[in-house]
């Protein structure tokens, strides 16, 4: 039983320490989550806790939910990267569905069911509007045709939120990977997430009850993706704080313990600076995270760009903190599987996905320009 | 919460929402709105900036839009903003108990 109170608790942060141990090295070096991991931290509502309380979910303020996502990150980002799914699935149903959607998808997603996104393309990689896949009402169906790039989980999912064309707008239907038509495709060999089942998806000629179709009514893409989007961004954004963590204690721990030169190497100007600027990514990470959070948790409109700014400063520093502590650990980290080489790598991508770093300085630059 | 509940109440009217949000847009984008202009095509309002429309509709009204609510068109201008507030704030059904 949960308390009254709804939100993330330390039996939470515990249970999903218990069921990670010290596998994470060990599922990046295999590129699998082990599915019950998956299942149970499913089940027990951890992969979306902000799904509220009426429908299944844990109810967690965002501002909980990201230091549990970050807490998740700093142990394995391809983890965090499956939270990242769910969690947008979760909330792009919450904010699409009508109430019967509702209802019915997130009690699956908080009963054990997995879901990913999918939104690129071939063609439609940072311009979403380029988006090729069509959704078509026929009878009491709809019909889905397309071919989806680079969905984090979809893997492991039950269930796909894929977004595409609908009549004169957009619309994002939920699509059972079991429909027949669907296709999943494995990418193999990721540069980082390894164990994130990234997948590409086809599919052909899916036909799906109408009530698929989320809201059941066309509409504009941008503010569809958008909104899916503030979910997954605030989410990477956190998991990135993760990233920084795990580097800049096992780059401390390292500069504090080994030797060269007659003393620890963290005493030796050069280094102790690396550890000096991993700490300052950490830190100003964790606070434009926390002002995000705290700006939706309040409901203020500031939270669109507070959550843009999180994610390109957290991802930023994620890539460059990584890059840091390789430096400080050296040989002892340039194995594959190390916390500080997954890190190296997953913080990569990090940069690249929920809107580049590029696109985040477009949207920021918009929002510099706004408010003069 | 008091003060913001009467301050609800106040502006209830079709008129009163309409001179708020007028007053809203022109404060954020410092540029000169009426209640009948397309704020997408006259390029003030982009669809980032429309979800913080819709946060802050939410917020300060009261209301969820969520599901079919969620289109631009509904966001295009100060008297389409109106018309959609009026009609969630008429309306019990629970759509959005985001
Ligand atoms: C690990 C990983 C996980 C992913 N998970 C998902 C997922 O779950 N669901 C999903 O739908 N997709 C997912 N993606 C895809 C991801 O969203 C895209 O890779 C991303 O949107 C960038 O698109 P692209 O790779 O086609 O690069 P492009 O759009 O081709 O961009 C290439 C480069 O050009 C820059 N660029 C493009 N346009 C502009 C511009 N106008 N101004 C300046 N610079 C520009 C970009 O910033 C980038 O540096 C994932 C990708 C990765 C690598």
């Amino acid at each position: 039983m949960r308390s009254a109170m709804p939100d993330l608790t330390a039996e939470d942060r515990a249970f999903v320490d218990s069921l990670v141990g010290d596998q994470p090295a060990g599922w990046d070096v295999a590129g699998e989550l082990p599915d019950d991991v998956l299942r149970k931290l499913g089940t027990r509502g951890l992969l979306c806790a902000q799904v509220p309380t009426a429908h299944g979910g844990i109810g967690a303020s965002s501002r909980s939910n990201g230091e549990f996502t970050a807490h998740v990150g700093s142990l394995c980002s391809s983890l965090r990267s499956v939270m990242t799914s769910q969690g947008m699935a979760a909330w792009t149903v919450q904010k699409l569905g009508d109430s019967a959607q509702r209802a019915a998808h997130l009690r699956r997603l908080t009963g054990g069911q997995l879901a990913a996104v999918c939104f690129s393309e071939p063609a439609a990689g940072s311009d979403l509007a380029a988006m090729g896949t069509t959704i078509r009402r026929v009878g009491d169906s709809v019909v889905v045709d397309g071919h989806k790039k680079w969905a984090t989980a979809a893997a492991y999912a039950d269930l796909l939120v894929v977004f595409g064309r609908y009549e004169d707008g957009a619309a994002a239907v939920v699509v059972p990977t079991s429909a027949p038509g669907v296709r999943v495709e494995r990418v193999i060999d990721p540069l980082g997430c390894r164990a994130a089942g990234h997948a590409h998806v086809r599919l052909d000629d899916v036909r799906l009850p109408a009530d698929s179709l989320l809201g059941g009514v066309a509409q504009g893409l941008p503010l569809l993706v958008t909104t899916a989007l503030a979910y997954g961004r605030f989410s990477v954004a956190w998991g990135c704080v993760g990233i920084l963590r795990a580097c800049r204690t096992a780059a401390a721990e390292h500069a504090s313990t080994r030797q060269q030169f007659g003393r620890p190497i963290a005493e030796h100007q050069l280094v102790a600076r690396h550890l000096a600027e991993l700490y300052i990514a950490e830190q100003t990470a964790s606070r434009v995270c926390e002002h995000a959070s705290d700006c939706w948790d309040a409901g203020s409109p500031e939270v669109v760009v507070a959550t843009v700014l999180a994610k390109h400063v957290a991802a930023g520093n994620a890539a460059r903190g990584a890059g840091s502590a390789v430096q400080v650990l050296a040989s002892a980290a340039a194995t594959d599987g190390h916390v500080v080489a997954r890190a190296y790598r997953d913080a990569k991508l990090m940069e690249i996905i929920e809107g580049s770093s590029e696109i985040c300085q477009l949207i920021l630059a918009e929002h510099a320009t706004s408010v003069r | 919460m008091t003060i913001e509940q009467e301050t609800g109440e106040a502006v209830a009217t079709p008129a009163g929402i309409e001179e708020q949000l007028v007053s809203y847009l022109e404060e954020r984008t410092k540029a000169r709105v009426t209640p009948d202009q397309d704020l997408f095509r006259s390029g003030v309002v982009s669809s980032m900036f429309a979800m913080e429309l819709i946060v802050y509709l939410e917020k300060e009204y009261q209301v969820s839009i969520a599901g079919g609510d969620l289109k631009l068109d509904n966001f295009r201008s100060v008297a389409a903003m109106t018309s959609l507030l009026l009609r969630l704030r008429g309306s019990s059904d629970a759509v959005g108990d985001a």
